[in-house]
């Protein structure tokens, strides 16, 4: 995972300094660190990506005009993303949509893969031709995979975002999502095993 | 002895590197000896890097310097409303 969020773009407090300071190349850059994933992240809760891209940018200007009162008890990726999914919840709701994070309904896709002793039905294969350089129809596999990333239920791409993607604290994503880290950590496998089920169709 | 089943289901926290001394010796066990579960592992790792590797590829678009420019505004004009 990749761990902190002012990598580089120096340090946090440097980095909220500017921020508040209104440096544009400093909010340049942290947008272009994050806004894909808040995105990604919000269009799970609202369900249009039109929607999210709003929320998205409102999310910002909360971030903006609120950066003063950052105080770096979380760290500011998890502070930001508080905000999206705040932004995110009350515009659900406003939809007459209610999210939960815990996953309830949500499956694994390897439950026909074994036989009754636990034993792959299947040999799996080997993906000598899966790198992120490849094209395949027509799609690098990265786009593969943000498209499967785009069919994955709320919490599982919640949890994928934010720590499989941005990195964040295990405990900052169970706290925002009011989860518990056993449950976060099925969320995550959970998800990486639907995107390895789409790369698999294309090995 | 672990199951395939039970290999596949503690791959993520493997690959993470979140399983104590003795779960991840009992799937090294496993894995040495099944080919099946050798490759899955390895296909939960190139999973697990391309999905980081996405988030990473993003590329600033004309779109994003118009949003970005419109948040900037916005925070002026809320600026100047507030006082």
């Amino acid at each position: 995972m990749r761990g902190d969020t002012g990598q580089g773009i120096g340090d946090e407090a440097e980095l909220v300094r500017k921020l508040a300071a209104g440096d544009r190349a400093t909010f340049e850059a942290i947008y272009r660190k994050h806004n894909a994933a808040m995105v990604r992240f919000a269009t799970g809760i609202v369900k249009s990506r039109a929607t999210a891209e709003e929320v998205t940018q409102d999310a910002w200007v909360s971030v903006l005009k609120n950066i003063g009162g950052f105080e770096g008890r979380s760290s500011l990726a998890g502070w930001m993303f508080t905000i999206v999914l705040n932004k995110a919840r009350t515009r659900a709701g406003r939809d007459g949509r209610s999210v939960s994070f815990d996953g309830a309904g949500e499956d694994d896709n390897l439950a026909a893969a074994f036989d009754g002793r636990g034993r792959w039905k299947d040999m799996p294969e080997l993906w000598e031709e899966i790198t992120a350089e490849r094209i395949i129809a027509g799609r690098s596999v990265l786009q593969h995979v943000n498209a499967a990333i785009e069919t994955l239920p709320p919490a599982q791409r919640s949890v994928l975002v934010l720590r499989g993607q941005q990195g964040l604290e295990a405990a900052e994503v169970c706290a925002m999502l009011g989860i518990t880290e056993g449950n976060m950590r099925v969320l995550l496998h959970r998800a990486r095993l639907a995107v390895r089920g789409a790369l698999d169709g294309l090995a | 002895m672990l199951s395939c089943k039970e290999v596949a289901q503690r791959a993520s926290a493997m690959i993470d590197g979140e399983l104590g001394a003795w779960d991840t010796l009992q799937m090294r066990m496993h894995m040495a000896m099944c080919k099946g579960c050798e490759r899955f592992i390895g296909q939960m790792r190139i999973t697990r890097d391309l999905t980081e590797a996405v988030d990473e590829a993003e590329e600033l678009h004309d779109v994003d310097d118009l949003r970005i420019s419109a948040i900037l505004s916005q925070l002026h004009e809320g600026k100047q409303q507030g006082g």
